[in-house]
């Protein structure tokens, strides 16, 4: 038999088996367990894509191994979940985190300049250790005697937008703007020590183009503008957000995850990853690390106590409605599938997942960048000699890799308890669906996640009926994991290596 | 990493000479009690005397464990999600075997010789054989999943394969043996290895252990065994090539860590009467991996340094800095992995000459002139 065949009749026997399977369980346990279950895993799925793929991309193009990926996820909850319930705490300290970052951002304009200078070794060690503890001392500075905790907790204080005028008076004014200005400016000039120091001034083997520099300044610039912009809103802007629509609000507060999760990412990038490559085992050991002080500094700030997210009104007026017209018309919170009840809440993340995949599938095939990635998959070093600056793409997919990683923090957060935790669970199912479906493919992430989300609630549909733990759900994933590694080390969509 | 070779080498030379700073230790620890006990006056088994042997007993057990898993990252070279699977599998063994199996036995079949009642002994020996099984058990199973897969995809299912175990132990399924969430609680321990009855027994049996492994693994590291699993570390194709097989050497790296991992939980559930989950999860993995990373890897003495670090950090930061501790040690670790990725053991090495030069000069500051020029350049 040769190869073509072979492949036809395996492929036959695959969809044969998944109908069998599929078929069995829908006659085992009637249409409406079945279709609940299903949709159920198709939500589970969605989650665990959005993990996934970005681990997936960062994986195949950086070989690193994100296990801070849980931990930004969580982030990304926490902070749409504070943007939507009250933005004093966001808007009071946007301004101080966009201007490090902005300063971080910089290390691209700065680059090209810095790596021409003249240098003794010696000063090249030196100027950096310099430039490190100074941006220290600035930081340092730029934060003393900042009330964090108190904006922190004004989340906390009960709100209503619903009476007129202020929703916002009862909390405490924060700094004048005449005494607040120099914050930002100390943490913007933190920001730029830092990326003076990774920038290895005098260091001639390091590559970055002064051709670009337009360009490289497109992103830096933007984050500019904002920063100048978030000082002078930072008071007015919470009110006037929390009188809006609550359904707005809920979307700007998912563009607000993404943007941090993206800002976020890249200096992550930038500051921790990038001079760390040389040494990968080590890559993973930070990301542990900052997945431990990223838990911290979540309860440090919220306290490790539970929050849980209201629903917008789209998805929370109790009572089931018969039609998805009727839905969007009242906002009913479940509604009536074949027989089954679905929470709406559930339709909206499962079309956030099946979204996503679609933007990502565009972007990796139609897009210059995509294809920039899936040769840097293949090969980081031929694309660079190819005249790409990889390092600057490999920036870019970890940003767009957490920037998804948020996304489902804020898509889960209406849906799961807000908690230190919540992530570390998704963290570990987003690896099994990466191995699963193959490091690198993120076609293999999104299938992958499906069969772990059917898994999972099948699972747990069984150990209900069957009156044994959750434990077995949870167990199947990891069982999936091993038959897959044992038949096709490589993932199911996984290149050979 | 050519220097811990050349260290091995020297070490058969002058045992004593090099071994030096770890005899001091044994020393010191063994008098610790007793000193203590001399300048405070409240008794052996009283007051801070009681509780300064229970926080060394926790970095014996933790500088045990952090040094078989030192073996795996830093000898083995492979980085291992599971290793707290053998830890906790101990206490696991112990606890169950100790909780479910031991007082029926006593009961039913006494061992008598002479006139002394030797069950508990034979007991205790069975467990502990039944726990050195286990680790075997565990310590092969993770090897065997080594065989096809390796760096990345083998520390995700190391991750996977933990978890799941942590599952396991955690379902509520079990509960009448495991306990599920809570553990086992209330192992019934003889009087003469109770904890809060007789600490300084506990004391010296987990003293006694810290440096038998220490001796054990530093002799398995410089045997030819020892050697070829360094090599492999660098190499793995080329070991292939010259003939050895690299599943081998990981198997036997994996079910030595496996071994010690195992008796230290098996210590661990004697010196906490209880083995609960957190035992098996990842975190205990971490903890060990931290200690593992402050110390140095490929140290062996390192991790001891990093146990006992991390024991007074657990102490002292939360007086300092409240109960959101971690996060400045969290910063701590991303600090030592970012600018000092060989840690304490592993940058002194690195420095010694420089630091032995140092010393030199600062004693003799005028015998610099008596050396010639060439040597200067070449030494420094």
């Amino acid at each position: 038999m040769d190869r073509r065949n072979k492949r036809i009749l395996q492929t036959t026997l695959i969809i044969v088996v998944v109908l069998g399977i599929i078929v069995s369980l829908y006659l085992y346990a009637g249409q409406r367990a079945f279709v609940s279950t299903i949709f159920s895993g198709l939500t589970l799925g969605s989650l665990f894509f959005l993990v996934a793929a970005g681990l997936t991309l960062i994986f195949g193009l950086m070989d690193v191994l994100n296990f801070a990926h849980g931990s930004m996820f969580m982030l990304g909850a926490y902070i749409g979940w504070q943007f939507y319930t009250n933005p004093t705490f966001i808007f009071g300290v946007a301004p101080l985190a966009l201007a490090f970052g902005t300063g971080v951002m910089f290390i691209s304009v700065l680059k090209p300049y810095l790596i021409a200078w003249n240098l003794t070794p010696r000063m090249q060690k030196l100027l950096p250790t310099i430039a490190y503890i100074l941006a220290a001392v600035v930081i340092v500075f730029a934060v003393l005697g900042f009330d964090i905790l108190g904006l922190a907790n004004t989340a906390m204080v009960a709100m209503t937008t619903t009476t007129v005028g202020n929703p916002l008076a009862e909390i405490s004014p924060q700094e004048p703007l005449a005494e607040f200005w120099i914050r930002p400016v100390l943490m913007m000039l933190g920001g730029l020590l830092i990326a003076f120091g990774s920038s290895k001034p005098g260091d001639k083997t390091q590559y970055a183009p002064k051709e670009n520099l337009g360009k490289a300044m497109l992103l830096p610039a933007i984050l500019l503008v904002v920063t100048v912009v978030s000082i002078f809103i930072r008071e007015s802007a919470p009110v006037s957000v929390l009188l809006m629509n609550g359904n707005i609000r809920f979307l700007l507060s998912i563009l607000v995850s993404v943007a941090f999760g993206f800002v976020f990412g890249a200096v992550i990038e930038i500051i921790l990853i990038r001079p760390l490559y040389a040494r990968p085992t080590f890559i993973i050991l930070m990301t542990l690390g900052l997945s431990y002080v990223i838990r911290e500094l979540v309860q440090f700030l919220w306290d490790p106590l539970t929050y849980q997210m209201a629903r917008p009104p789209l998805f929370a007026m109790p009572g089931k409605a018969a039609s998805i017209g009727e839905w969007l018309q009242n906002g009913n919170s479940t509604i009536d599938i074949l027989g089954a009840t679905v929470p709406t809440y559930r339709l909206f993340i499962i079309a956030l997942g099946i979204v996503m995949f679609a933007l990502v599938t565009l972007l990796m095939t139609k897009t210059r960048l995509g294809m920039i990635i899936r040769a840097g998959v293949q090969d980081p070093e031929m694309v660079e000699a190819m005249g790409i600056n990889v390092k600057s793409v490999f920036t870019l997919v970890f940003a767009l890799g957490v920037a998804l990683a948020t996304l489902g923090g804020i898509g889960a957060a209406p849906f799961l308890p807000v908690q230190p935790l919540m992530g570390d669970a998704y963290q570990t199912q987003g690896l099994i669906t990466v191995v699963i479906g193959g490091m690198g493919s993120y076609v293999g992430a999104f299938v992958g996640a499906m069969i772990l989300g059917m898994a999972r609630a099948f699972g747990d549909y069984f150990a209900l009926k069957l009156s044994l733990s959750p434990a077995i759900a949870e167990a199947s994933t990891v069982i999936i994991m091993v038959i897959v590694l044992l038949t096709r080390p490589q993932g199911l969509f996984g290149s050979k290596e | 990493m050519a220097d811990i070779a050349l260290k091995t080498k020297i070490n058969q030379k002058s045992w004593f000479k090099s071994e030096r700073g770890f005899l001091i230790f044994i020393a010191v620890m063994l008098a610790f009690p007793f000193v203590l006990n001399l300048i405070t006056g409240t008794g052996l088994n009283e007051g801070i005397t009681k509780f300064w042997q229970g926080q060394f007993i926790i970095f014996f057990i933790m500088a045990v464990f952090a040094m078989s898993y030192d073996l795996l990252i830093g000898y083995g070279g492979i980085l291992s999600f599971g290793h707290a699977a053998s830890f906790g599998g101990g206490a696991y063994t112990f606890a169950l075997l100790m909780k479910h199996w031991a007082p029926n036995f006593i009961k039913n079949t006494p061992i008598v010789i002479g006139n002394t009642d030797i069950t508990m002994i034979v007991v205790l020996l069975i467990v502990l054989l039944a726990v050195f099984l286990v680790s075997i058990l565990i310590g092969l199973m993770f090897a065997v999943t080594s065989i096809r897969l390796k760096g990345t995809y083998f520390a995700m299912l190391t991750l996977a394969l933990s978890t799941a175990l942590y599952i396991i132990i955690k379902s509520t399924d079990l509960h009448q043996w495991t306990g599920a969430d809570e553990g086992l609680h209330g192992v019934p321990l003889p009087v003469w290895l109770n904890p809060t009855q007789n600490r300084l027994t506990v004391y010296l049996i987990s003293l006694a252990f810290l440096v038998l492994s220490y001796f054990l693994m530093k002799r398995f590291v410089s045997s030819p065994t020892g050697h070829i699993v360094i090599a492999n570390r660098e190499n793995e194709d080329r070991m292939r090539m010259i003939g050895y097989n690299p599943v081998t050497f990981r198997t036997i790296v994996f079910v030595f860590a496996s071994i010690f991992a195992g008796l230290a939980g098996a210590l661990y559930s004697i010196w906490n009467m209880s083995a609960t989950p957190t035992m098996m999860s990842v975190v205990t993995t971490v903890n060990a991996l931290i200690m593992v990373i402050i110390g140095g890897m490929g140290t062996l003495i390192g991790p001891i340094f990093g146990a006992a670090i991390s024991q007074v950090i657990q102490q002292f930061f939360y007086t300092w800095f409240g109960a959101r501790w971690p996060l400045v040690f969290g910063l701590l670790f991303i600090f030592i992995v970012m600018f000092v990725p060989y840690g304490i053991v592993g940058t002194y090495r690195m420095h010694a000459f420089n630091l032995r030069r140092l010393r030199e000069r600062l004693y003799k500051p005028f015998s610099r002139k008596d050396e010639s020029p060439e040597e200067e350049k070449t030494s420094g």
